[in-house]
């Protein structure tokens, strides 16, 4: 199972200190001097209704759309979760249009070619933009780090397992409660 | 990397953190296990402390003093000598022309410090002569001060923010604490997980509403009438305490009598809601085992305010929610060291300790400390009769210490008027500032990050924060430039550090004796009252339900609804609330100089409307607005939501093309003198010209930015 990152929206408050992580922790330079409105773009987007606060983000789909219809296997599965090889990504959005959740983002950066010791800028590159769990980043995925009051969790197979058993146990007993009252 | 210890210098909560300092520069902040935040921070906590840099995206960070010689006269840096010589006998003059109540200070609530504090009213009372001093509490929980001092005894908040997760049941009333206070947003959310039940009172469906249980959408300036509503439920359903009533309170009968009107079903048509929400709101706080209210500005920034605190407060004792733990009246203060700048007697009424000036004993015993014959006897003036009272000529001058009043005063054109009045205005802050465009002296601090002291959270919690940067530029302490400024009056008075002053504090308040630097090491929390140096301080006052009013008793008060003063009509026909964004803080010249907090927002900032109102006015999300009042006119950016009411805009206060305080009015609560920020009337009007508009935005804040820049980084002639 990949894992991926749960949101529980009852306990958001909407104050997007998760936002501000996740850019800093991809940026070249993590200093928030780096920041700018034009290139703020979050991997996670707080979205907030009448009746619901969250963040919003790749779920990290067993089966997921935006791999299966990249027409340039640029989206694979490691790490135990969807990842981009940037290299491969054309920008062609047809991930964009495959995910359900909106959590795929297709944008554009400079592109850079090393010639003769000299970094130039050559045109555009295109990168499919989403959640890649902070991988390679120390202490795990920058957002869950920070939400003050811990409605975001990264979570695996064995957290999981966590639950479903937490469940299933509450299930039986709600069974045998209803046994004895018969 | 060095790590250096500290506390947030945002909102009330308290939250201990170490900035992080590389070659004298702070490049990050990471949050410690302090006792109120626990090892959490919000958005400002983490990133809000680039400012300290001079990032100058806003505003510059002063860094020389500057004087004007003359009324209209440009700015000229001076070295502090001349511009403290300057000052003090501008200073000495006016009070020989005009008598010493004639100069007002103000406190700061901010980064400063308590020693700050302390040593600028000592300036006023013991030098200067006055009781002339106030600071922002006035606008902010003036109200909750001033009421529970007369109830309970106490103006601040009964219990503890650790308290409140285990509380049963939570009564928000006007209060957002996913904005002001994020790390008690968290409370309230371990609160619900724990089994709370939650009933919130407020117009807007706010973060909390979401998880509540009840949620009261009562109509904009209804307040009074619902919370006596309240206790009419709670008593005639016998729902409240009796021999809690019977033993700890006075006043039933007239308490009973003024609300026997205030039925639910006579409140319905003034609130807007069902008697039978109301009723089923009591049910359910009077039937829990421990309840807890918290209020905020939605309560206090009324022209009825404090009638409201003291009706809040009964609904406690009523139910026998006092006097331990888990239960209590909260009002929940915003700003990092408004709690501390009443502490140390920034108000008008009050010496530190909350020791009063009409008390001669209280008196006799600082004068005899600070070697002056007699202190003043009169209770001075507040920040909201600075306007009037420099109009009246009653005024001449004004020292504005860490405040921005030319953003967050109401009615900012007659705040305008009122400087243009004065004869000597003094700015010491340490940005350049609205405010201190206006001033003939501006006085360079250094900034949190840059100096020692202790701050006191909102649940009475006194904590220490050290210095992290060396300040750059021609700039001192808080504290030392008082000194400096008493001494050329004629009053020596010279400290050597922020323990010297405190230990000076301590003997002088008995509430504080016992909190002691040592026991404030580290993360070291010591609460209020704290009177001996063994206790561990106060979590939770009034034990064993001893009030702290003559007799002991807690005082059960309600008062007539009264509607609030503007008046809508057709051609102002939505009621326009200020309210606060969990990015930005106070006047923004400390988080609009944050470039993570700066990025996730910025000018001219939102007016929040339904989608229902937005539509008839032919207003779409995000399209910028012209938002205009009987006293003012503004652009901001219309963010179209069904979380506001119909009928209600909202704007946050810290911007300044979008500046809300332009509109608002200037009417006070009687008693603590707050504005009626939460209620002007207005019209929204759509823009077809959105490209212009954007300009016109873009324009006007740049030369803002621009005037203010040029101001602020002034050098000295020889450099």
């Amino acid at each position: 199972m990949n894992r991926f990152i749960a949101v529980t929206q009852s306990k958001c408050i909407g104050c997007r200190t998760c936002e501000v992580a996740c850019v800093l922790a991809h940026a070249c330079d993590p200093s928030v001097e780096g920041l700018s409105r034009l290139t703020f773009m979050p991997r996670l987007t707080m979205i907030k209704t009448k009746e619901v606060s969250a963040a919003v983000t790749c779920h990290h789909c067993d089966d997921a759309p935006c791999a299966n219809v990249c027409p340039n296997g640029a989206i694979s599965y490691r790490h135990n979760s969807v990842q981009v090889d940037q290299d491969r990504c054309i920008g062609c959005k047809t991930c964009m249009l495959a995910c359900p959740f909106g959590a795929m983002n297709v944008i554009t950066v400079p592109a850079t070619r090393a010639f003769a010791g000299v970094q130039m800028t050559v045109g555009v590159k295109a990168r499919a933009h989403k959640c890649d769990l902070c991988v390679g980043h120390d202490g795990g995925p920058a957002c869950v780090s920070v939400c003050p009051t811990k409605a975001l969790q990264a979570v695996d197979r064995a957290d999981m397992d966590l639950t479903l058993r937490q469940r299933q146990e509450r299930a039986a007993y709600e069974l045998a409660g209803k046994a004895a009252a018969l | 990397m060095e790590k250096h210890m500290t506390v947030c210098p945002y909102c009330g909560s308290g939250c201990k953190l170490n900035l992080l300092v590389e070659n004298n520069k702070v490049v990050g902040a990471e949050p410690l296990n302090g006792v109120t935040n626990e090892g959490e921070l919000c958005l400002k906590g983490y990133y809000g402390w680039d400012f300290i840099n001079d990032t100058k995206i806003l505003t510059p960070r002063l860094r020389h003093p500057m004087i004007r010689r003359k009324k209209g006269a440009e700015f000229e840096v001076v070295s502090w000598d001349e511009a403290i010589k300057f000052t003090a006998s501008r200073l000495a003059e006016i009070k020989a022309k005009h008598g010493p109540d004639s100069i007002m200070l103000t406190g700061s609530s901010r980064g400063t410090g308590n020693e700050s504090n302390f040593v600028m009213q000592k300036l006023a009372r013991a030098v200067i002569g006055t009781n002339n001093v106030d600071c922002c509490a006035r606008v902010c929980h003036g109200p909750s001060v001033s009421g529970l001092m007369v109830t309970l005894g106490n103006g601040a908040m009964s219990n503890s923010m650790v308290e409140i997760e285990d509380s049963k049941c939570i009564l928000v009333f006007g209060y957002n604490a996913a904005d002001s206070h994020p790390i008690v947003a968290r409370r309230i959310v371990k609160a619900k997980e724990k089994g709370a039940q939650i009933i919130v009172c407020d117009p807007r469906r706010i973060e909390t509403a979401r998880i509540a249980d009840l949620w009261l959408q009562l109509n904009n300036g209804s307040n009074m009438a619902l919370v006596n509503a309240f206790a009419n439920v709670l008593i005639n359903e016998g729902l409240y305490n009796k021999d809690y009533v019977a033993n700890f309170s006075e006043g039933f009968e007239e308490y009973k009598a003024t609300v026997s009107k205030y039925t639910p079903e006579y409140v319905e048509s003034i609130t807007g809601l069902s008697a039978e929400m109301i009723r089923e709101a009591m049910r359910m706080y009077a039937a829990a085992p421990s309840a807890t209210i918290l209020w905020g500005m939605g309560v206090t920034q009324w022209g009825q305010a404090v009638d409201v605190v003291k009706g809040l407060s009964s609904l406690a004792v009523l139910t026998g929610n006092l006097g331990r733990p888990n239960v209590g009246v909260g009002p929940v203060r915003g700003q990092n060291n408004v709690q501390g700048a009443c502490d140390m007697g920034a108000l008008p009424n009050v010496l530190p300790g909350y020791q009063s000036v009409i008390d001669a004993e209280a008196r006799a015993k600082f004068a005899k400390a600070w070697g002056v014959p007699s202190l003043p006897d009169k209770i001075g003036m507040s920040i909201t009769d600075v306007p009037h009272m420099a109009e009246e000529g009653k005024l001449k001058a004004f020292y504005c210490f860490g405040e921005d009043p030319a953003q967050t005063e109401p009615d900012l054109n007659l705040v305008r008027k009122a400087f243009e009045k004065l004869d000597l205005m003094i700015v010491q802050d340490i940005f350049m500032t609205k405010t201190a465009m206006f001033a003939d002296v501006v006085l360079p601090a250094t900034s949190w990050g840059e100096h020692d002291g202790v701050f006191s959270s909102a649940d009475r919690g006194f904590q220490r924060f050290t210095k992290a940067v060396d300040a750059k530029g021609d700039v001192k302490h808080d504290w030392e430039i008082f000194g400096l400024m008493a001494t050329a009056l004629g009053y020596p008075m010279q400290y050597k550090d922020t323990k010297e002053i405190w230990d000076e504090l301590r003997e002088l308040c008995p509430l504080y004796y016992g909190a002691t630097y040592e026991k404030m090491d580290g993360l070291g929390y010591v609460q209020w009252p704290c009177t001996t140096v063994e206790s561990p301080g106060t979590q939770y006052l009034y034990e064993g339900n001893v009030f702290q009013r003559d007799g002991g008793k807690a005082l059960l008060f309600a008062s007539e609804w009264r509607p609030p003063l503007d008046k809508l009509d057709a051609e102002f026909p939505l009621v326009l609330c200020t309210v606060r964004e969990v990015g930005h803080y106070s006047c923004r010249s400390m988080t609009g100089n944050c470039t993570a907090l700066q990025t996730l927002a910025d000018e001219p900032g939102y007016v929040t409307i339904n989608p229902e109102n937005a539509k008839a006015l032919g207003i779409k999300d995000q399209q910028l607005v012209w938002v205009s009042s009987r006293r003012g006119k503004v652009i901001a950016r219309a963010n179209v939501t069904d979380r506001t009411n119909v009928g209600a805009v909202y704007m946050t206060y810290q911007w300044w093309i979008g500046a809300c305080n332009e509109l608002t009015i200037h009417h006070v609560d009687p008693i603590s003198k707050t504005p009626e920020y939460k209620y002007s009337a207005v019209k929204v009007e759509a823009i077809a010209d959105q490209l212009g508009a954007e300009n016109f935005v873009q324009q006007e804040y740049a030369k803002l930015k621009g005037s203010l820049s040029k101001e602020g980084t002034r050098t000295p002639a020889y450099a």
